[in-house]
């Protein structure tokens, strides 16, 4: 069951996206954002102190996106970082980002892999997993080192792994 | 105890009849002889009627006066003592008999008494003492073969619980050197395999490194494009 706190901050920003009719780019930004977020330990516990001023960790938000996103996206982080929800902000994106391909008919499929894949690359996939699960999807690319090659897709509960990590692990495996 | 007394009672009467059948004759010949023979002389005198002569012839002479003479010569009965003896002697008897009767017979009497009764009683505690100690002996001969028996039996105890100890140590040492022998062999076995898999998991672990450093080094952007696209297909492929 969905966290409401996270639920309720995903609507507010899907609407105030929605709202500034850029909703599609705010998402992306978003996303890439929360993956960045996801990575980085030192940031995230930096966005997330309460021991330091809401002005000083939006001041940090300002330096990061300021003049590299959109304003919408800034200013939505922003909100989220000084209302002290930064900790959250990745699942928040999640909710977000589903919350729209749903407004869509579509469902999220997290595609991690070590290097970014083409537009092409994106719609072939797409149409292989609606061939696949009879699902339409819309594709979030996170690139992910630990992958070393391949693709590893995640749709709800689903997992595709054609990772090379994949199968070096079986290898290790067998020689157990 | 009667025998005693009879015995008492006879000694004096012993004594009279000795006094009796031995009195002094010299006191009795010595006064017959010469009253014998002065009644003799005198007589004679009486018959010659003073003629000194005339007695003289019939004293050298005259057998029958001889006779008489000579008569005044032997001696009285050495037995029967003189009348007054026998009066003084029986009368001394007799009152020693009866002080003897009086005080000494008792005293005797119960000297004699008190030491048969004393030697009585020394016999009866000797008895006694014997009894009593024939009883310590009994006592102590049982207490002696029961304290042999008994120490018998401890001994006997004593060598079954060694002997019993001894069989349980060795087979308790047995035991355990078995199970020092299993675990020893177990950790052994145990180490020989945590060995040989710790030994397969560094060469597996050399070997992966090996290989995801050459799997890295050798996917560059075609590479990577390619595994996309296989990837692709194969989801496309797979159709669920």
């Amino acid at each position: 069951m969905a966290d409401p706190t996270v639920t309720g901050y995903a609507e507010a920003l899907f609407a105030v996206a929605a709202a500034e009719g850029d909703l599609a780019t705010v998402e992306d930004e978003l996303f890439r954002f929360a993956q960045a977020l996801r990575s980085n330990d030192e940031l995230r516990s930096t966005l997330a102190d309460q021991g330091v001023p809401a002005a000083r960790r939006q001041q940090v938000v300002e330096d990061l996106l300021g003049g590299k996103a959109a304003a919408t996206t800034t200013a939505l982080v922003s909100m989220v970082v000084g209302a002290g929800r930064a900790a959250e902000l990745p699942a928040i994106v999640d909710a977000l980002v589903e919350r729209s391909a749903a407004s869509r008919n579509k469902a999220v499929a997290t595609v991690r892999s070590a290097v970014d894949l083409t537009a092409e690359q994106k719609e072939r996939l797409a149409s292989a997993i609606n061939t696949r699960t009879g699902r339409q999807v819309e594709v979030k690319v996170v690139i992910d080192p630990t992958v070393l090659g391949g693709v590893v897709t995640e749709i709800g509960d689903d997992i595709i792994d054609g990772s090379v990590r994949r199968r070096l692990n079986q290898l290790r495996e067998s020689f157990r | 105890m009667r025998n005693r007394r009879i015995r008492l009672l006879a000694a004096p009467l012993l004594a009279l009849v000795g006094v009796l059948a031995f009195a002094g004759p010299a006191h009795a010949a010595g006064a017959t002889v010469g009253a014998c023979m002065a009644g003799e002389i005198e007589h004679l005198i009486e018959e010659a009627h003073g003629d000194l002569d005339h007695v003289k012839h019939e004293l050298h002479d005259n057998k029958k006066v001889q006779d008489e003479i000579e008569g005044c010569f032997e001696a009285p009965n050495p037995i029967i003592p003189e009348v007054n003896e026998i009066v003084w002697g029986g009368l001394a008897f007799l009152i020693l008999f009866v002080l003897m009767v009086k005080k000494g017979f008792p005293a005797v009497k119960g000297a004699m008494d008190a030491r048969a009764e004393r030697i009585r009683s020394d016999l009866d505690a000797a008895e006694q003492a014997k009894a009593d100690a024939q009883a310590v002996q009994a006592d102590y001969e049982s207490r002696l073969a029961d304290a042999k028996g008994e120490a018998s039996r401890l001994v006997d105890e004593a060598r079954a619980a060694a002997d019993q100890v001894r069989a349980d140590l060795i087979a308790r040492a047995e035991a355990d050197a078995a199970g020092i022998r299993e675990r020893a062999a177990a950790e052994a076995e145990a180490s020989k395999a945590q060995a040989i898999a710790d030994l397969r998991a560094e060469v597996s672990g050399i070997a992966l490194g090996a290989a995801e450093r050459v799997v890295q080094s050798s996917l560059d952007a075609e590479v990577q494009g390619r595994l996309i696209d296989a990837y692709i297909d194969e989801v496309a492929g797979s159709n669920g």
